[in-house]
């Protein structure tokens, strides 16, 4: 039990107290939530239809990802809205209609369920069901995932819902680079994007490449990243999980076991190519989300592989996520749920062992 | 006025081809939910409105794409599922981005918060345009529109929430929904002005959305309107309303607004018999020509279903 706690303190385990001290190594590294806010903000510099609603989103951003916004750009385009996901969903999707770009922030992503119609059913359909004659450029950003205590009905990653119904983009950012390039991509594009942010990576520092700084770079949907290359197992993982399996494979590199790691970014659209090639390469697959496992993102990517590349396969694709139960408040049930740097460990010897 | 004769008159026409359509299983699927008795609305409310103004319609939608000056050629076309419609044969809320129509009813209520948000860009834009969201007495008590009437209230927006209150959500009366004595009244907890008004009447429509928009455009916020009608056909076409009355239906027919607003035409001297007879005449050859039209018009092409879903 202990050795799995270990896993998830990997990062912020604080549900809303404040940053610790930088470490030294990392006071050059922008931050997480500093990289969405930047996103943000240079993209409402650039477009005057971009604006932003949420709860608290002026007056005191739960997370700071909307910190300093209100200064800037005022009231009217940093949207204190009143408690009403519904209403605010919908009225991200006829400002959309009407030609505005909104940014809407949940609170937490689990609170999406609220407001499921207007995303599922007026978002993504209304282009299709007219015929191609509306728009609908929105986000809606996500504070998601487990492993702060945040308890059952606020530490849920929820995207497969939302990746399982035509008309929605769904993006999985873990590094404040790809953040902030794919945030900026989020608000150029012209459909619903969900952009679902770990709420263990908001403080986390990340060394960044000099486009960072370029408020020209934006990002591609679609396209992976392999994180590490190796030749023994392709590990395809999202979000915080991207950073556990890095964690592992460097462990497994000890053993002479070489791991590849493949970070999708977005799962719809997905970057197919990348995780089938990558496999016809390693003969094996293990597949790591903290999403629920039944019908779930895990099952959907193994599905892909072995439509795609079945006769590479050298053993069974294994998926690691929530067995499916609700996340526990009790930190030490919680982490025993979730999955993490051990468990992939173990996971990935018995794989190439296989 | 008489243009607000014709209008309901071709509402009417429209509702009944289509009707007949669904009858003669010349369309098949979910069966027409029809706005016969609600004419009177739409007209009033759309005669009130200017281009530029965004009216967002219920699942009876038809009255206000009439009202609003779509083509019943191709509104029929989408109801006869065929490319040439609005649709382009993937709905059958009829949109028409450009006559400031977005159909949409296929979820109670959802119309409502999108409405909102059209209203927010039309403010945020600086723009003197007003929304207009219909909705029905049923989706009066749908969260949507709560949440929705309270944060146009909170954010002065420029939407009129125009409740078609038809009496029934289905088969339910109204009586075994809502208790309060009327849904205008809710306006008051939203902190808008509400308004009852004779959904029958056009003019008095006409007169109340006029008001409501004068507001809107002036940058006063949003208003609630709850016009009373008769639902006179079932809640869609195959439905006999075996749960309504003789008697009760007889008196809905009593109000139906095409015959009160002629008998007024006619004490007015504006329209007797006659004219009437005349202007239903061209109005039905109007329709059978559109009919004739939209039957011509080919289905969309298979590929056209894999099309549309991304901009």
């Amino acid at each position: 039990m202990n050795e799995v706690r270990v896993e998830t303190t990997m990062f912020d385990t604080r549900l809303f107290r404040p940053a610790g001290p930088v470490k030294p190594g990392e006071r050059d590294w922008p931050s997480f939530r500093g990289a969405i806010n930047l996103a943000m903000r240079e993209e409402m510099r650039r477009d005057p239809f971009v604006f932003q609603m949420g709860e608290d989103i002026a007056s005191a951003s739960p997370f700071g990802v909307t910190s300093g916004l209100v200064s800037e750009f005022g009231r009217e385009r940093i949207r204190d809205a009143p408690c009403a996901e519904v209403a605010i969903v919908g009225a991200a999707v006829g400002a959309a209609i009407g030609g505005m770009r909104p940014i809407v922030e949940f609170q937490f992503g689990d609170f999406m369920s609220v407001a499921i119609d207007q995303l599922t059913h007026q978002a993504a359909m209304l282009r299709y069901l007219t015929g191609g004659q509306v728009r609908v450029p929105m986000v809606i950003r996500l504070p998601c995932g487990g492993g702060q205590g945040a308890g059952a009905q606020h530490s849920q990653s929820l995207y497969s819902w939302f990746a399982h119904v035509p008309g929605i983009k769904v993006v999985l950012p873990s590094t404040s680079m790809d953040a902030k390039a794919l945030m900026k991509a989020a608000i150029r594009d012209d459909n619903p994007v969900l952009f679902f942010e770990h709420k263990q990576l908001y403080r986390t520092r990340w060394p960044v490449s000099a486009a960072f700084h370029d408020p020209d770079h934006v990002g591609e949907f679609g396209r992976a990243i392999v994180r590490r290359e190796g030749t023994a197992i392709s590990v395809v993982a999202t979000l915080t999980m991207v950073h556990h399996a890095l964690a592992a494979a460097a462990a497994l590199a000890e053993e002479g076991i070489s791991v590849e790691v493949i970070d999708p970014l977005t799962l719809v659209p997905f970057d197919t190519a990348t995780v089938v090639d990558s496999v016809r390469k390693t003969g094996r697959l293990l597949v790591v989300d903290e999403a629920y496992l039944n019908f779930g993102v895990q099952a959907e990517v193994i599905a892909t592989v072995v439509e795609r590349a079945f006769d590479s396969l050298e053993a069974s694709p294994r998926r690691l996520g929530n067995p499916g139960v609700p996340v526990p408040f009790a930190a030490p049930l919680q982490d025993d749920v979730l999955p993490g740097q051990a468990r992939i460990a173990a996971a990935i010897r018995d794989l190439v062992r296989a | 006025m008489l243009a607000l004769m014709r209008t309901m008159l071709l509402i009417r026409s429209v509702e009944a081809a289509w009707a007949d359509a669904y009858r003669a299983e010349e369309i098949s699927g979910i069966p027409p939910s029809l706005s016969i008795g609600h004419e009177a609305i739409a007209a009033g409310a759309c005669a009130a409105l200017v281009d530029g103004d965004f009216v967002f319609t219920t699942h009876r939608g038809q009255a206000a794409q009439v009202a609003r000056g779509l083509e019943p050629r191709r509104i029929l076309a989408d109801l006869y599922c065929r490319r040439s419609g609005y649709n382009k044969g993937k709905s059958y809320h009829v949109t028409d981005v450009s006559r400031g129509v977005i159909g949409m009813g296929g979820i109670v209520a959802a119309q409502v918060p999108v409405a909102g948000g059209m209203a927010l860009a039309q403010k945020m834009r600086g723009t003197d345009r007003v929304s207009l969201a219909f909705f029905g007495d049923g989706a009066s008590n749908e969260g949507a529109v709560h949440e929705s009437a309270n944060l146009a209230a909170m954010w002065t927006l420029p939407l009129i929430l125009l409740c078609e209150n038809n009496g029934y959500c289905i088969t339910q009366r109204d009586s075994e929904a809502i208790k309060a004595p009327s849904i205008a009244g809710r306006a008051a907890a939203y902190g808008l002005p509400g308004v009852v008004v004779d959904g029958a009447d056009p003019l008095a429509v006409r007169d109340a959305v006029a008001e409501a928009a004068a507001r809107a455009r002036s940058g006063a916020g949003a208003s609630l309107i709850e016009a009373r009608c008769e639902r006179l056909t079932g809640h869609l076409v195959h439905d006999p309303q075996c749960y309504r009355s003789t008697e009760e239906l007889d008196a809905a027919w009593r109000r139906c607004p095409i015959l009160l607003y002629g008998q007024r035409l006619e004490s007015m001297d504006l329209l007797d018999q006659e004219g009437l007879s005349r202007l239903r005449g061209e109005v039905d050859a109007e329709v059978a020509a559109a009919v004739g039209w939209a039957r011509a018009q080919p289905f969309p092409a298979l590929h056209e279903a894999y099309e549309d879903i991304w901009a």
